[in-house]
């Protein structure tokens, strides 16, 4: 199991490595830079922009510098002034020996052009931790929704409450985010003045938006649970537990529930990942200072630094969750081996 | 209830089984349990119903779909001012202007709601059936073989599939966009460019982007696929035709797929819906379709920004997604209880 | 029998009624200090303003804050768009009129958020002395601003006005080459090349705002951050939650000025939300001012409170389809002709837009110095006029060979996609079929593509645009972006009548005479030639609460120095 997690880690790393090359040539493949605006800027003022970031070099050369940036280390002496170009994620001082001020700093994921303050670390340090509470609160409230939902549904097959808990789920999933939000935020912040309208920082800011963002994927999970119980619910072995003698809740618990889960694990890590970099919609009908807005801005403002960082970011955690369902189903299903 | 379970399993006998199973033919048999299930049968009509009126568009429209009466623009009939009380008429000291020869209302430039929706109804099927046909193509493909072969290859694959899930949906979809929106339109007529070109306007210039979008969806599907043969594989009823010789691709076909297509068509009827949200969230971000074609996913996104004064724009448009969500779902759910050989002369 | 999802149900109740619980604290919590807190919004779906460095903004939405901390040399005054002295209180001009000197109110000071002690604080040199705003802050201004290290967007428009800035930005000459010049402490002087009747506006701009070396210099890019950014304006950044909200307190040392005086207002918040969020929070009470969505027009006229604290303000904009008068039929002039007389502006206005708009005959809006104003051209320009629309088609149809407006092949409409523009473009379509029975084929593009798409001469046959004033004249409209030579004429409309008057009118000082001249030259532009197709002068809407004390502005950029809140 420690050799397999270790080579799905090195493969983690080859992954982002080919994904960076395919996006890098795509992006640039795309009409239209990032000084491409409603009000065009005079060719000469558009040059010496292009210039301070270097975008008039080749392309080749410019992959090049930004995979360097990242992984290659630098050493700094003296008093650095804050450059949103060269902004590291690990800044380690050394001691004073090795010359004044020195320190070691590495990964830098550049600047983004959309601002003229910040790099894409600066938004990494601030919006990511948003949009992971936010994540991890419509992620529980899909599963909290959803399980119950399916396993209801799954035990009274073919009952009204299978068509209730089955209508809601598709309530849940044939409503788009685009609608269930400002509906939400109508009824809920504006008429009733129940929770605030947008906004984020407090508990109550979380409460709207995880329920618009989780609801949809409640009934993805639902229907997942409900299929694969009442799939399990016929195997051999749920029958010769029922023919035991078992109580139906020691075989649904106990043996029918986790052997069922395959297929939820299955999406939940890609679900899950998708989550908690951010969502553009909900973020945005929200007023939510989160990753998900920077997934569909940095595409439609030919942000490239930030195009990268995003596919970067949700590559690694994807993969990352992939490696990690992967343990699941081998404790869930001792018969899947890895070796 | 779990007593009636119980014995409707029992009555399922391996041996019964077996022997259906030599004797019908498995798509026979699952039509017959399929028309048993009323609530797939209502889906099947529902979505039958959706192409035809997709297919018939013209001749249902009571008004043609891009007809602007600019002074009837957001007017509504009497009927929809009471089914959303906040939308409260002119002559009752309120902003709605009523019209009752629109049917569910006019949008903002003053077009027929119900006109457009039974239009956007072409559209919204292309989505939902372009974009899962390429995702089912490559997806179950690729599962099948990844989770079937096993070892190096299933690793490398899935490796791939990684790499496919990050890939950025949204950066494709602009590039084919850009491409295909300029590219196809100046293509000179009698050439398969042409015809592709006037396939993709008729689909508002979407036909590209919906590819684009089941070229880079397949991996979920993928996943749940190679997870299924995966546990499926390792069955004593495999193991055993294994053991007789059984090829290895009758094994995929005759023994592995239909034991997979259960969660399959479920998982794919639920990303139908994802897909045409796709569609509303690039109207949302300003990639939809040319108007003045109408497709729901811009309704509803157009909609949903007059929600709170002008609800039937989007609700209406919604509902109508809603039903075909709701006939897709089903449907998948019969058709999964229907393909599953354990069910096999159940109800 | 009991079934294990009895558990699950009672668990989510629980977590419901917890939620609610929260919800009821929560409001009842809510409640307001004595400080005169102004929330409004910015509209900014993509997040950031880019920048809250006055040498490096461009757009409108930074503007808005940069002006509340960067009052210029001269400033627009907000309820008459007159141009009113700013942090000078006079200038002279030389003779030959391209030498300005202005003279600075002393002592302002340069000041800066401490967040330890949550105060607004004065800056002091490292012998302690208060630091103010003085002549070098400027040479230092419009040196760092043309620099091409700098990289500023909007380095082009001062480049035009001072000897030698284009050669500075384009990094053939050093910065200190620029003929501006610290006279004294209170004394700026700067030299334009030619003579120009607008200088003093240009010279106000934000771009050459006085910045803080010593803070540049020490923080880097980080000197907006609070804390760091050192301003002398009436209120001071205290707060920027990126993609958030920008907070600004009053600045107790800005000495207050006729337009922009002391503050009344404490704080003014701003939360970085498209229009809906705003409205909505609006109705919820959490913003005391708000932009307006237009599906929520009709709505808003109707109610009783809602019309009440509805605004229609101008902005100095216009909103326009050119053509590319290279492209295939629509180098028709006729063609062009017949379909500009063809739309109707007004009902695009009443009936989509909403918004008081106002039907646009010409290019440059009247209210800038020096355009024709509808009182004294009520009939210059172009109008809807169907009759005319069919006899220029005649005309049309036979210079283009075809013998009805069916044959023409469809002409491409591209714009930008947003739900806004959608609606407007097919209501052109739809117009143009009803009155020519031609046809447009809409194409929505995606936006970076389509603005991309519009350079370098590969405009489509017909696309949608929209200008706003850099600064307050005609020229800004007419010579900058129809001139043959330039860069942002799209159209590839190319007239020497048309570039003859607008030299003209810009080197003329009279303004009555340039109106003339540029009235003749909006003749040629949409109404001779009809490049372009003029639809309509924006407007600004805005939602304030009852309880705001407020100006109304006619620029497009509010002034919350003189807003106040009343009990």
């Amino acid at each position: 199991m420690a050799a397999f997690v270790v080579r799905r880690f090195l493969w983690m790393f080859l992954i982002l490595f080919v994904l960076s090359i395919i996006v890098f040539a795509l992006m640039h493949a795309v009409p239209g830079g990032p000084f491409d605006q409603e009000k065009p800027l005079p060719p000469a003022t558009k040059a010496i922009m292009m210039e301070k970031y270097h975008l008039n070099e080749p392309v080749v050369n410019q992959y090049f510098d930004y995979i360097g940036d990242i992984l290659l280390p630098r050493v700094t002496y003296g008093r650095v002034v804050p450059d949103s170009a060269f902004d590291y994620l690990i800044n380690i001082p050394l001691p004073a020996a090795f010359g004044d001020q020195a320190t070691i700093r590495w990964v830098n994921f550049g600047p983004t052009y959309k601002s003229r303050s910040l790099s894409v670390n600066d938004i990494f340090r601030q919006n990511l931790p948003v949009s992971f509470q936010l994540g991890v609160a419509a992620l529980a409230v899909a599963l909290a929704i959803g399980l119950p939902l399916g396993i209801i549904a799954a035990l009274h097959r073919n009952t009204i409450y299978d068509y209730t808990g089955m209508g809601v789920a598709i309530f849940g999933v044939s409503v788009p985010v685009i609608i269930l939000g400002p509906v939400l935020q109508y009824l809920v912040g504006v008429q009733w003045k129940l929770l605030p309208v947008t906004g984020w920082g407090d508990f109550e800011d979380m409460i709207l938006p995880a329920f618009a963002l989780g609801f949809a994927q409640s009934a993805l999970i639902a229907r997942l649970t409900r299929a694969s119980l009442l799939q399990v619910m016929n195997e051999d072995f749920i029958r010769t537990a029922r023919a035991k003698g078992l109580s139906e809740r020691v075989v649904v618990l106990g043996h029918a529930l986790k052997n069922s889960l395959i297929p939820v694990v299955t999406v939940l890590g890609p679900l899950f990942a998708a989550l908690v970099t951010g969502t553009f919609v909900v973020e945005v009908i929200f007023g939510i200072p989160g990753m998900g807005r920077y997934f569909v801005t940095s595409v439609t403002g030919r942000d490239y630094p930030m195009i990268m960082a995003t596919i970067l970011l949700f590559a690694a955690f994807l993969v990352f969750m992939n490696i990690v369902v992967d343990i699941v189903y081998a404790w869930l299903d001792p018969r899947i081996r890895y070796d | 209830m779990a007593v009636a379970e119980s014995n409707q399993t029992l009555g399922t006998g391996v041996a019964s089984l077996q022997k259906k199973a030599q004797g019908q033919s498995l798509w026979l048999d699952a039509w017959k349990r399929l028309r048993r299930n009323k609530l797939a049968l209502i889906g099947a009509i529902i979505i039958l119903l959706n192409i035809f009126v997709a297919i018939f568009a013209a001749q249902l429209a009571p008004k043609p779909y891009d007809l602007q009466v600019l002074t009837d623009n957001n007017s509504a009939p009497a009927w929809v001012t009471k089914l959303f009380p906040n939308m409260v008429p002119k002559s009752e000291g309120g902003y709605v202007n009523i019209n009752n020869s629109y049917i569910l209302g006019a949008d903002n430039v003053g077009r027929d709601l119900l006109s457009r929706i039974i239009y956007g109804s072409r559209v919204s099927l292309a989505v939902a059936f372009v974009g899962p046909f390429f995702s089912l193509l490559i997806g179950i493909t690729f599962g099948l073989i990844s989770g079937y072969a096993g070892g190096k290859v299933d690793n490398f694959m899935m490796r791939f599939v990684d790499i496919v899930y990050a890939f950025p949906t949204l950066l494709l979809v602009i590039l084919m966009m850009a491409f295909f929106r300029s590219g196809f339109a100046a293509a000179t007529p009698g050439t398969f460019a042409y015809a592709v070109g006037q396939l993709d306007s008729s689909m508002g210039g979407m036909l590209f982007i919906f590819i684009g979008i089941g070229i880079t969806s397949w991996m979920n599907l993928a996943r749940l696929v190679r997870g299924q043969v995966l546990s499926v594989r390792e069955k004593e009823y495999i193991e055993a035709a294994r053991s007789l010789g059984v090829s290895t691709r009758e094994i995929m076909f005759r023994h592995v797929l239909p034991n997979i297509l259960g969660p399959v068509i479920v998982s794919e009827t639920l990303t139908i819906p994802t897909y045409i949200s796709y569609e509303a969230f690039l109207s949302f971000i300003g990639l939809g379709v040319n108007p003045p074609l109408p497709s729901w996913g811009q309704m509803i996104s157009d909609g949903s920004r007059a929600i709170s004064s002008y609800p039937n724009q989007a609700i209406f448009p919604a509902f109508a997604l809603f039903l075909v969500m709701f006939a897709f779902n089903f449907l998948g759910d019969g058709l999964r209880d229907a393909l599953d050989p354990r069910m096999r002369g159940v109800d | 029998m009991q079934y294990p999802h009895t558990k699950a149900v009672r668990l989510s109740l629980l977590v419901l009624l917890i939620c609610a619980a929260f919800a009821v604290v929560g409001g009842v919590t809510a409640q307001s200090s004595g400080e005169k807190v102004l929330t409004t919004g910015i509209n900014q779906v993509g997040g950031d303003p880019e920048t809250l460095d006055p040498n490096l903004a461009q757009a409108s939405q930074e503007l808005a804050v940069i002006q509340e901390m960067f009052p210029g040399l001269t400033v627009q005054d907000t309820a008459t768009g007159d141009l009113k002295p700013g942090i000078a209180s006079s200038w002279d001009v030389s003779a030959d009129g391209k030498t300005y000197t202005y003279h600075l109110i002393q002592n302002i000071p340069w000041v800066h958020w401490n967040s330890q002690t949550n105060q607004v604080e004065q800056v002091k040199d490292s012998s302690g002395n208060p630091k103010y705003v003085t002549a070098s802050d400027l040479v230092y201004s419009w040196q760092r601003v043309l620099d091409p290290k700098t990289a500023s967007p909007y380095a082009y428009v001062p480049a035009d006005f001072v000897v030698g800035g284009d050669d500075v930005e384009n990094g053939k000459a050093d910065p200190s080459t620029l003929a501006v010049k610290a006279v004294d402490d209170w004394t700026f002087q700067v030299t334009a090349p030619d003579a120009v009747s607008f200088i003093p506006n240009i010279d106000g701009l934000w771009p050459t705002d006085p910045v803080p070396q010593d803070a540049i210099e020490q923080y880097g890019d980080q000197w907006t951050e609070p804390g760091n950014m050192e301003s002398y304006g009436p209120f001071v950044l205290s707060d920027w939650q990126h993609d958030a909200s920008i907070t600004l307190v009053k600045n107790p040392f800005w000495p207050g000025i006729t337009t922009v005086p002391q503050p009344k207002l404490d704080k003014i918040v701003y939360t970085l939300l498209d229009p809906a969020g705003q409205f909505a929070n609006f109705q919820a009470g959490t913003l005391d001012a708000s932009a307006v969505p237009v599906e929520q027009i009709d709505a808003i006229k109707a109610d009783a409170t809602l019309s009440k604290e509805y605004y229609v303000g101008t902005s100095p904009c216009t909103y326009y389809v050119g053509f590319n008068v290279t492209q295939p039929v629509v180098s028709d002039v006729h063609l062009r002709r017949a379909i500009s007389f063809a739309v109707d502006r007004q009902s695009i206005v009443d009936n989509v837009t909403k918004g008081g708009q106002v039907p646009a005959q010409w290019f440059a809006r009247p209210g800038l110095l020096a355009a024709p104003t509808l009182d004294s051209n009520p009939d210059l320009g172009i109008k809807y006029d169907p009759d005319q629309a069919k006899s220029e088609l005649t005309l049309a149809l036979k210079d283009l060979g075809y013998s009805s407006a069916a044959d023409v092949p469809a002409i491409t409409l591209a714009y930008n996609d947003s739900s806004g523009h959608a609606a407007i473009m097919a209501a052109i379509q739809q117009q143009v079929k009803d009155t020519l029975g031609l046809n447009l084929q809409l194409s929505a593009r995606e936006p970076t593509t389509y603005f991309s798409s519009l350079e370098n001469g590969g405009s489509p046959q017909m696309w949608r645009a929209g200008w706003c004033q850099d600064y307050p004249d005609a020229d800004d409209f007419d010579r900058v972006v129809f001139r043959s030579d330039s860069t942002q004429n799209n159209a590839l409309f190319k007239s020497a009548d048309f570039d003859k008057l607008v030299d003209q009118a810009r080197a003329e000082t009279d303004t009555a005479k340039r109106q003339a001249l540029y009235a003749q030259a909006e003749d040629i532009l949409v109404n001779q030639q009809a490049a372009i197709i003029p639809i309509y002068w924006y407007t600004t809407l805005e939602l304030t609460k009852s309880n705001i004390e407020r100006t109304y502005s006619v620029t497009g950029q509010e002034e919350y120095a003189t807003w106040d809140i009343g009990s």
